[in-house]
């Protein structure tokens, strides 16, 4: 039976935060919800993705109609308990080859918030990998995937769109590669549990600085968020004095309070003999004095620069996106040529299927009729003679059924539904 | 046939200050283009001084349009010892262009006075130049990294993130090289102002004769001097670093220029 692919889902545009938070998976967590899926009878093949910016679900169906309306249901069930209001407003659905096209723009991360940015395909090999160890990946979406990742990969190497920071923490790492010239001389310091501050602070752990210190005005909490990221809990009101030994300075925190003000910054960079210091202001209020950033040796982005910068290089990339979206248009073709051999497969099983059941009917009325007395070798080598003879007569069809169709020209897809028609093989 | 070599160096010298241009502000991309053309111009020249140096038994640097020549072989010959450390081809673009208007204001010039004064033809005097040069050589390097700092620290104040600034060294690695060139620096201006005074000596009766040149050099050295001990003892960075190097340039290059038109020394090699 002929697979179609399918993707039902909402992403960034298509809903609002609230909306996709009500939907998304917990902690990315979907073995259930790929379980629950197998019970939809259209539904053969699922792969969930879940992240902060889509919900969707990669679908390998046999009934298009039904399966579309099975998996809005189950989005609908998903989000149950969470609110009344319909789903429907804000889904989206793909179907075919712009379902391939789709997902091949997801992964070489053309669909994201921010065009480029690198972990969408991550995000998207954990939820294929979650899905292959749930058993709901089957030959087509195992295809679809891979594939995928290898337009993703031939984007990033092709065209440009990578080189440039992307994500507001990877603008950062590029700003402090700019004022620094190594980072493993380089302490950091975290002030506030924020989410954004935590993932700088990895980012640049990644990048190798020599250590990190994380401060929060309820200790346990840095506690908890150092040990996290390997790094050393501090008092918060310690954190004035170990300034001087910080490098660069993550705020994060909701403090409506400035935490960090000028004349503070002048006595430190004093003390530390005018070493730079770069500081990033990321928290929902301004941390950071903005003054600071007209002290000398002093840097101060706040999350709207780093914002700012990053819509930049958005700006200064849609030519490379243009060209992304060149090498997704190929692919999809390259994709849907797979999916258009994949249709003959079953014909070929079916044809021998055909051939070999009549052959066995045959065989058994002759060897209960008037062939009984033969000796169980020779019944043998009759079964063996009969098999070899339907083998060399499908050979030739067959073969050429197997040939990869340059296209998908008329006269192969004639030939087929010829084939299908003269044995009667459909729907068998 | 040393002037057939300088005008072919000047003509590379050009060449690579166009390539530079090109690959560095144009296309923005890494090439060895640039630094190779630059490195033929360099072997030319040193061809054609040592041609020179072969034809006259002595070097060519007794006159102002020797010394310019002479000067901008050696600003090249630190860039590329640069180069190869620091992979900085922004110096490159900033640099080659000046040692080709410097070879090219060379010929302009032309010879003035004629031959040396026979009682100058001493040891002391090579020695004396060559340390000078060097020492202006370091310092106009060092001109040109704190105008790079500049470049880059601008960008980031104002918030500016272009892939030009992207592929520019950190302010960090400017600021050290800055530091180190002025630590090169100031020795050889020292060394080149004490066998200057020794000239003195010997052709001008006195070690310090208070001559427009002699105090020239002295306020210099005394400003980089003191550049040098706010660096190491009170953390003098950054951008009032760079600012402060670059003034200190302009008043060694300001001098040479200019200076002893309206000061006249008794100096040799100067604009006449």
């Amino acid at each position: 039976m002929q697979k179609e692919i399918v993707i039902v889902g909402l992403n960034h545009r298509s809903a609002p935060i609230e909306v996709r938070e009500s939907v998304a998976f917990e902690n990315g967590y979907v073995r259930d919800a790929l379980v629950r899926l197998r019970g939809y009878p259209a539904v053969q093949e699922s792969v969930i993705l879940s992240t902060c910016n889509r919900v969707e679900v990669v679908a390998a169906v046999s009934d298009t109609e039904t399966a579309c309306h099975e998996l809005k249901t189950f989005l609908d069930e998903q989000r149950a308990g969470h609110g009344a209001s319909t789903l429907e407003d804000h889904l989206y659905t793909f179907r075919g080859a712009d379902a391939v096209r789709h997902l091949f723009r997801v992964a070489a991360s053309l669909d994201s918030m921010v065009v480029g940015e690198p972990q969408i395909l991550g995000q998207l090999k954990e939820f294929y990998d979650a899905a292959r160890q749930a058993g709901t990946v089957g030959t087509v979406l195992h295809r679809l995937f891979h594939r995928s990742f290898f337009v993703a990969k031939r984007v990033r190497t092709e065209t440009g769109i990578a080189s440039r920071a992307v994500s507001v923490s990877s603008v950062a790492v590029d700003l402090a590669k700019r004022i620094f010239d190594s980072f493993d001389d380089k302490n950091v310091m975290l002030i506030g549990a924020g989410k954004m501050g935590d993932l700088m602070a990895r980012q640049l752990q990644r990048s190798g600085v020599k250590s990190l210190m994380v401060t929060n005005r309820t200790f346990e909490r840095a506690v908890a968020v150092a040990e996290r990221i390997h790094g050393s809990p501090i008092l918060f009101e310690d954190f004035p004095r170990y300034l001087k030994m910080a490098d660069l300075v993550i705020g994060c925190t909701g403090s409506p309070e400035i935490l960090v003000d000028a004349p503070a910054v002048e006595k430190v960079l004093r003390e530390r003999k005018q070493q730079p210091m770069f500081f990033i202001d990321i928290g929902d209020r301004r941390n950071f004095d903005s003054a600071i950033n007209d002290i000398d040796n002093a840097y101060l982005y706040n999350i709207d620069d780093l914002k700012e910068v990053a819509e930049e290089n958005l700006q200064e990339r849609s030519n490379e996106a243009q060209k992304a979206e060149e090498i997704v248009v190929q692919e999809v073709e390259n994709f849907g040529r797979w999916i258009g051999s994949l249709e003959r497969v079953p014909t070929i099983a079916a044809l021998r299927a055909h051939f070999d059941e009549i052959r066995r009917r045959e065989l058994a009325r002759s060897l209960s009729g008037n062939l009984k007395d033969l000796s169980s070798e020779q019944r043998q080598a009759m079964d063996d003679m009969t098999a070899a003879m339907i083998n060399k007569m499908l050979h030739g069809p067959i073969s050429h059924l197997k040939k990869d169709a340059p296209e998908e020209d008329e006269e192969e897809v004639r030939f087929i539904a010829a084939l299908k028609k003269l044995f009667d093989l459909e729907g068998k | 046939m040393d002037i057939i070599l300088l005008k072919a160096t000047a003509v590379l010298y050009l060449l690579a200050t166009a390539s530079f241009v090109f690959y560095v502000l144009v296309r923005d991309t890494a090439s060895r283009l640039p630094t190779l053309v630059l490195l033929a111009g360099f072997l030319l020249h040193t061809s054609a001084l040592s041609v020179h140096f072969l034809q006259e038994g002595y070097p060519a640097v007794t006159q102002f349009h020797q010394a310019l020549t002479f000067k901008s072989w050696l600003i090249v010959a630190l860039y590329l010892v640069i180069q190869i450390k620091y992979r900085l081809p922004v110096l490159g673009a900033i640099v080659t262009p000046v040692a080709f208007l410097m070879t090219l204001a060379a010929f302009a010039f032309g010879a003035a006075s004629g031959e040396l004064p026979p009682g100058l033809k001493t040891y002391w005097l090579p020695v004396h130049f060559t340390l000078a040069f060097l020492g202006n050589a370091v310092f106009a390097l060092a001109f040109a990294v704190s105008l790079i700092y500049l470049l880059q620290e601008r960008g980031l104040k104002h918030k500016k993130m272009t892939a030009l600034l992207k592929r520019i060294p950190s302010l960090e690695a400017l600021d050290r090289l800055n530091y180190q060139l002025l630590v090169w620096g100031f020795p050889l201006m020292t060394l080149g102002i004490l066998t200057g005074s020794l000239l003195a000596r010997i052709y001008w009766g006195d070690y310090w004769t208070w001559d427009p040149r002699q105090i020239s050099s002295g306020i210099a050295w005394l400003f980089y001097g003191a550049l040098l001990h706010g660096r190491i003892t009170a953390g003098l960075r950054g951008k009032k670093a760079a600012i402060l190097t670059m003034f200190g340039f302009c008043v060694v290059l300001g001098y040479f220029l200019w200076g002893e038109t309206l000061f006249p020394s008794r100096h040799g090699g100067r604009f006449e």
